[in-house]
């Protein structure tokens, strides 16, 4: 017998005469009032910068972002208005743009696709993410029953790099950014 | 891992003679995340979240063979090659498989407990792999060739001052670096880790069955760098991780963070579905280690299986006032505190673990602080009655538990032997129960009064 055959037969027998345990449904969701507004406040409690904009205040604030820098890395996903700097790598960029998936409000969180590409999301200090507004669930729950399609890895960022492993003092960009700025764009791009 | 867990009393004694500033940095850390979970739980109605994770846990646990069949089935079809171990002798030949295969040189790890337990660094080590830790705290551990003292905060028991000399003698920081530029420091060599390396490995807070996604929660950042830059991925999971629907993660993923760190979820969660499609970035091979190592034991064990809902969130350890004073070293395995004390006896048998029941008041507050639940009270003094039972408990201690138990119920018994006690020299060196107590110790010193009299007083 291999191990696949030995574990699976010590568990069925381990479960014969045992009760079986129900499944609980999902509870309902609350019904929230305002995501974006909520979503703003929880992104600022993490310690990341939230701003609720229109496609020209998004470009403003890459703009700002932007300024004294070399070039940008941008994901698959980031429409050609917002590339206002030359395309650099992710290991060399000072900056990097992505465009979410969705968003959560209730736990201030950006999920981010694989298919937009992984080192734009982890490689440069600072990084900006854009969301439509609409994409903003109220909570995980909506988030993940409403999700259909898969990515090969999906990454949920709820601020920046954090750790309190030296003396318990929290430092931040350990690995990932160290600053988080998610732009939550109102109406059409 | 080494099994040092009958050393415990000793050990315990021993850290806090030699080494007493652990005690201080465990006390300060541990309160602060005990603070900090106490405030998020608040948040929340906390009790029906702790129920309905229990609820699922069952569930889970008493239909694991469904459930582990149906992960496989869904990660085989995403293009992840799946494995199933006994223990840390299937686990090696799996990766030293892989690793042969790939020409693997070096290694970035994401910190995980399982991969503790299965002994993975110096098996890669003797393989000639160059192996880097890339949580912080694992990494401070690593260069300091320790074992973790903590689930969540490997490096607990270490003060600023100790991470200040470490970095000094290894990287020439100077003696008063601040956190800020020790953290560069490490980012800096690990970075270089990070984009070199040729393997990712990791364990996996969750597998979701009915999606097969691996869950992994951090703050850092380096389980998503360790599970995206190297070419190949590797996550050890131990077959209890798994949870049968996507959207489960929604209750267990923000449920962790408060109870470990008090957050309302981690900074970075990683959701992993296979491996990279074709001109996507991320690993080319992901292959997922199904490990048993002891716990198919402890779900055949009606007493001890509510154990295997453990979640590893290190709340329970933050509440302990047994833990907090030693941190988790003297434990002598990978898991220590509370839950330490009651997987261990069930992963490794109570014959190499007896005194670990025993490293609780039974106060409690394991229990109030447990995500899933889980009885540790409860299951200790199940523990301490087995090691009675199989006489693994010292001979004299029943003895000294009937004694006891008689003067106590009788006023004037406890009246006598109290100035009796009070009265007498103590024999402390002939007695071989004190000797742990007065080894490195100033000698035992009755109050000249008796508490009754202190309370009278007092009182008045």
């Amino acid at each position: 017998m291999d191990a696949k055959s030995r574990i699976l037969s010590r568990i069925r027998h381990a479960l014969k005469g045992m009760p079986k345990a129900l499944l609980p449904e999902h509870p309902h969701p609350a019904l929230a009032q305002d995501p974006a507004e909520l979503f703003l406040k929880r992104l600022a409690e993490n310690g990341a910068e939230g701003h609720l904009v229109d496609k020209e205040g998004a470009r403003k604030l890459l703009a700002d972002l932007a300024q004294g820098l070399p070039g940008a890395a941008y994901g698959k996903g980031v429409p050609d208005a917002f590339r206002l700097l030359p395309e650099l790598p992710p290991e060399e960029a000072p900056l990097g743009v992505s465009r979410a998936l969705f968003a959560v409000a209730e736990t201030g969180t950006v999920a981010l696709s694989s298919e937009d590409g992984r080192r734009v999301q982890l490689l440069p200090p600072v990084h900006l993410v854009l969301v439509e507004e609409e994409k903003v669930y109220p909570s995980l729950l909506e988030a993940f029953l409403d999700l259909k399609s898969f990515p090969s890895a999906i990454g949920l960022h709820s601020g920046p790099s954090k750790s309190a492993d030296i003396g318990q003092v929290m430092v931040k960009g350990v690995h990932g950014p160290g600053r988080l700025v998610v732009a939550v764009l109102q109406g059409s791009w | 891992m080494q099994v040092k867990a009958k050393l415990y009393p000793k050990e315990a004694a021993r850290l806090l003679r030699e080494h007493p500033g652990v005690r201080e940095a465990v006390t300060g850390a541990t309160l602060h995340f005990e603070a900090n979970r106490k405030r998020a739980y608040q948040e929340i109605d906390a009790e029906i979240w702790r129920e309905r994770a229990r609820r699922v846990k069952d569930h889970l646990l008493t239909h694991l063979d469904h459930y582990l069949e149906l992960a496989e089935k869904r990660l085989q079809e995403k293009g992840v090659r799946v494995y199933w171990a006994e223990g840390p002798e299937e686990a090696h030949r799996i990766l030293r498989e892989i690793v042969a295969r790939h020409g693997v040189k070096r290694a970035v790890k994401a910190k995980s407990m399982l991969t503790e337990e299965l002994g993975v660094n110096p098996l890669l080590e003797s393989l000639g792999v160059e192996v880097y830790e890339t949580d912080l705290g694992e990494y401070l551990i690593q260069l300091l060739g320790e074992p973790p003292s903590h689930i969540v905060g490997p490096a607990i028991h270490l003060a600023l001052s100790d991470i200040q000399r470490l970095f000094h003698g290894r990287f020439g920081t100077p003696l008063d670096a601040s956190p800020e530029a020790l953290a560069a420091v490490a980012r800096k060599v690990l970075r270089e880790a990070f984009l070199t390396a040729d393997l990712g490995i990791s364990g996996a807070n969750f597998l979701v069955a009915e999606t097969g996604t691996l869950a992994l929660m951090e703050n850092e950042g380096n389980i998503r760098l360790s599970t995206s830059l190297p070419r190949v991925h590797v996550a050890f999971v131990g077959i209890e991780k798994l949870l049968p629907r996507f959207a489960d993660l929604a209750l267990f993923l923000p449920l962790t963070a408060r109870a470990a760190t008090g957050q309302r979820l981690s900074t970075y969660v990683s959701l992993i579905q296979g491996p990279a499609k074709e001109g996507e970035e991320g690993p080319k091979e992901v292959h997922v280690v199904l490990v048993d190592h002891g716990r198919t034991t402890l779900l055949h064990d009606p007493e001890a299986w509510e154990v295997l809902r453990c979640l590893r969130c290190g709340a329970c350890l933050n509440a302990c006032p047994v833990y907090r004073q030693t941190g988790g070293h003297p434990y002598g395995y990978v898991y220590s505190g509370p839950i330490g004390a009651v997987l261990d006896p069930g992963l490794l048998g109570l014959e190499d673990t007896y005194p670990l029941p025993y490293a609780s008041t039974l106060c409690g507050a394991c229990y109030e602080a447990c995500p899933v639940k889980i009885p540790i009270p409860k299951l200790l003094l199940t523990w301490r009655k087995r090691a009675v039972e199989r006489g693994l408990a010292p001979t004299w201690e029943r003895g000294a538990i009937q004694a006891f138990s008689k003067v106590m119920q009788s006023p004037s018994l406890y009246r006598f032997f109290s100035k009796a006690l009070r009265g007498l020299p103590l024999p402390q060196d002939l007695l071989p129960l004190l000797k742990a107590w007065t080894e490195g110790r100033g000698p035992l010193r009755p109050s000249p009064k008796p508490f009754h009299q202190l309370w009278q007083e007092l009182k008045e």
